[in-house]
């Protein structure tokens, strides 16, 4: 695994500051927030390069790649599949803001816009030509990906898969959140009575997944098994999702009859949770349907903002983290149980517990929702 | 490289000729130029040659709740999966994946919403443009219109996103996750997207598209979709993952392993992606003795879309003329190159 989120850039900074409930969430200063209601972000630290043009989300890629690499040198994967949102939008916005002074733009401008971009640059750099799948199913793109990876594996038609999600800080998604109303200019606090809205982040994860017999013949460490996977599709509204939950409800369902476990199987669950009211309304009643109150269910948004199409790999490296070291990770920032939905929240500072299986949500505009569960290696 | 067979059910294609294959070849036969227009850069005056389809398209659509604020690319996807699904003869349901491949996606919607915020201040921010700037939202709209619960997947990349849509839309087939997949791409125009490529120096002064001149691409409109099975049609569509590209040095040596993956050493046709810029001699490499038909000389070059017209059309060839076998190479400006089977 490679990860680069708010919270570091590697998995012992990451499982550092998961551990420690550190909140990351800071002034955004890549661009002006002043007519903005919120004006915070989650900001992933800056990746130095000697590569100047590379735009920010190609080094996180790069950086997550070459973890990835560290972790397990003889890697390498048949073909990638990752999930973004907005690509290298912040490259697009300044060749408008170039085009609207009437200056000509350059065409390096638009070399980093186009989402594949990050992709090719990262496998690339650790030696790769495996083909580039990119999938933007918006906030749910980084669990797609892990999904489908998943799912290819087990099917047999690949061996080895590269998964993850990307998404770096902009100004454009940031206004469009904001002019949602749906940004907070509070703290963000997934599932509390007083929640008020989310906060963006940023960051990049990748994993990688090979069958299991495969992986024992290189002798590749092997973190943990991705054992189900669900997908659903909420045709409620394109930005809100049922309130009844039925779009997480049947992801969830769904990846636990593909990994053949019963809701009491589950150990934690790292939910969406981005701190809106109706994404939690929404999650918080499916997972108390299927779940009840016993398992302990916390978000991580609450430390280092919603990053997007990045957000379920970088939440399925949590999971990874959690089951190896053995702890749940916090859900900072709560301060009051909502009546609305009766959950064993984590809340503010992560417990010591064995866990054996774990289910991440990822919940998307346009109705789409997506859950993995990954358990310790048998 | 593992391949991949699913088959057509139903198949639809929307152009800057309409809507249907017929006037594509039709336009082909006639060697008719494609009709034109110019978008306009207001900042700067400056004037881009491009393809649009014809205002009428999808208008029995602009009662659908979900695309009455819906941008053209979400319309065009919709006219073009619609019309596949209805010649296909199933009906949607919960076995019924959608795979929606675009290039730059929802362009006009992305610079508005953009530019409000540079000219007016972020506060002014539509919230009305935004959710429709999220690529996926043609896609949503598809499943909605269409009662889909299920998969519903988009996929962003060059100009062969429509052979790697294909390529899922088999995955999820040969994974047994789908019964039918819905395998739609489309694309629109803006002027800012037209710029872009001027710069890069990949777009027609003349608004012509000629293939092997090297004198620019023709951007265009346009949508194309099928219905796949793994059984059941008369088309029959082979595909494989496709070969990373990151320089154009990498592109004719990745076309022609694409190609060479699909074990099909004599085709009777080869519909291939030339449009005028410098993937053309890559191309002309691998189409061997198939005969040649370049649809975007009479299309134009509509990105996100164009791998899966040209699929379309090289189903359509194959009934006019009763031929065998076509192979459908495309090869993006920028990320990939991949290669489809299509054969009776």
């Amino acid at each position: 695994m490679g990860v680069v989120s708010p919270l570091g850039v590697g998995l012992a900074d990451t499982a550092l500051a998961l551990r420690e409930g550190r909140d990351c969430i800071v002034p955004v200063t890549a661009f002006d927030t002043s007519k903005c209601r919120s004006k915070t972000a989650g900001h992933a630290p800056n990746i130095g390069t000697n590569d100047a043009r590379l735009h920010p989300a190609s080094r996180m890629m790069i950086a997550a790649a070459h973890e990835v690499l560290r972790g397990d040198p003889s890697y390498s994967p048949e073909i990638a599949f990752i999930g973004t949102t907005s690509g290298g939008m912040s490259d697009g916005e300044r060749y408008f803001r170039t085009s609207e002074r009437h200056q000509r733009g350059q065409p390096t401008m638009l070399a980093n816009y186009p989402a594949q971009r990050p992709v090719v640059d990262a496998l690339r750099a650790i030696g790769s030509r495996a083909p580039a799948q990119i999938i933007a199913n918006a906030c749910a793109s980084g669990s797609n990906a892990i999904g489908h990876a998943f799912r290819l594996i087990r099917s047999g038609l690949h061996d080895r898969v590269l998964a993850g999600g990307y998404d770096a800080l902009c100004e454009l998604v940031y206004v469009g959140f904001d002019s949602l109303q749906a940004a907070t200019t509070d703290k963000v606090r997934p599932f509390d009575k007083g929640r008020s809205g989310l906060v963006l982040g940023e960051g990049a994860a990748l994993l990688s997944l090979e069958e299991l017999e495969s992986a024992r013949r290189r002798g590749a460490p092997i973190l943990a098994e991705v054992t189900g996977y669900g997908i659903s599709t909420d045709n409620h509204h394109l930005t809100q999702p049922h309130p009844s939950g039925i779009g997480p409800e049947m992801a969830m369902s769904r990846a636990l009859a593909d990994a053949k476990l019963e809701a009491e199987n589950i150990d934690y669950i790292n939910a969406h949770g981005t701190a809106t009211a109706f994404n939690d309304s929404s999650e918080g009643a499916a997972i108390a349907k299927l779940f009840g109150s016993r398992v302990p269910v916390s978000s991580t948004k609450g430390m280092m903002g919603h990053s997007l199409g990045a957000a379920g790999a970088i939440e399925a490296v949590f999971c990874v983290l959690a089951l190896a070291d053995g702890f749940l990770p916090p859900n900072i920032n709560y301060r009051e149980a909502d009546p609305a939905f009766d959950l064993n929240i984590v809340a503010n500072e992560s417990r010591p517990a064995p866990l054996r299986a774990v289910l991440s949500n990822s919940v998307g505009f346009g109705g789409t929702n997506a859950s993995i569960i990954l358990e310790v290696p048998r | 490289m593992k391949l991949l067979t699913s088959h057509i059910l139903g198949s639809a294609i929307v152009t800057p000729l309409g809507t249907g294959c017929e006037a594509v070849l039709a336009t082909e036969q006639n060697a008719t130029p494609p009709p034109v227009s110019e978008v306009v850069n207001p900042g700067n005056g400056r004037r881009h040659w491009v393809a649009t389809v014809p205002a009428a398209t999808g208008s029995h659509l602009a009662r659908e709740p979900r695309l009455r604020r819906a941008s053209t690319i979400s319309m065009l996807a919709a006219t073009a999966a619609t019309a596949a699904v209805a010649s296909s003869g199933i009906t949607p349901g919960s076995r019924t994946a959608l795979v929606v491949g675009v290039s730059s996606g929802c362009a006009v919607y992305t610079r508005r919403f953009y530019e409000q915020i540079v000219k007016s201040g972020a506060n002014t921010a539509s919230p009305l443009l935004f959710p429709e700037t999220v690529h996926n939202a043609p896609a949503s709209h598809l499943a909605a219109m269409m009662k889909l619960d299920g998969a519903t997947y988009t996929l962003i990349g060059d100009a062969s996103i429509g052979l790697q849509a294909l390529h899922f839309g088999n995955q999820l087939l040969a994974m047994g996750d789908a019964d039918h997949v819905i395998v739609a791409a489309a694309e629109e125009l803006d002027w800012i997207l037209a710029e872009g490529h001027r710069l890069w120096r990949l777009t027609s002064r003349t608004g012509r598209c000629e293939p092997d001149s090297c004198s620019g691409a023709l951007l265009a409109e346009g949508a194309a979709a099928v219905v796949l099975a793994r059984s059941g049609g008369g088309t029959r569509v082979t595909t494989a993952p496709g070969i990373s590209i990151a320089s154009r040095k990498e592109a004719s040596e990745a076309l022609r392993t694409a190609v060479e993956s699909l074990r099909a050493p004599q085709c009777d046709w080869c519909v291939d992606g030339a449009n005028g810029t410098w993937v053309d001699s890559a191309y002309g490499a691998v189409r061997g003795s198939a005969r040649r038909f370049s649809p975007k000389a009479w299309i134009g070059e509509a990105l996100g879309a164009s791998a899966l017209q040209q699929v379309v059309i090289a189903g359509e060839l194959l009934t006019s003329s009763g031929s065998g076998t076509a192979v459908v190479p495309a090869l993006g400006w920028n990320q990939n190159a991949a290669a489809a089977l299509v054969s009776r």
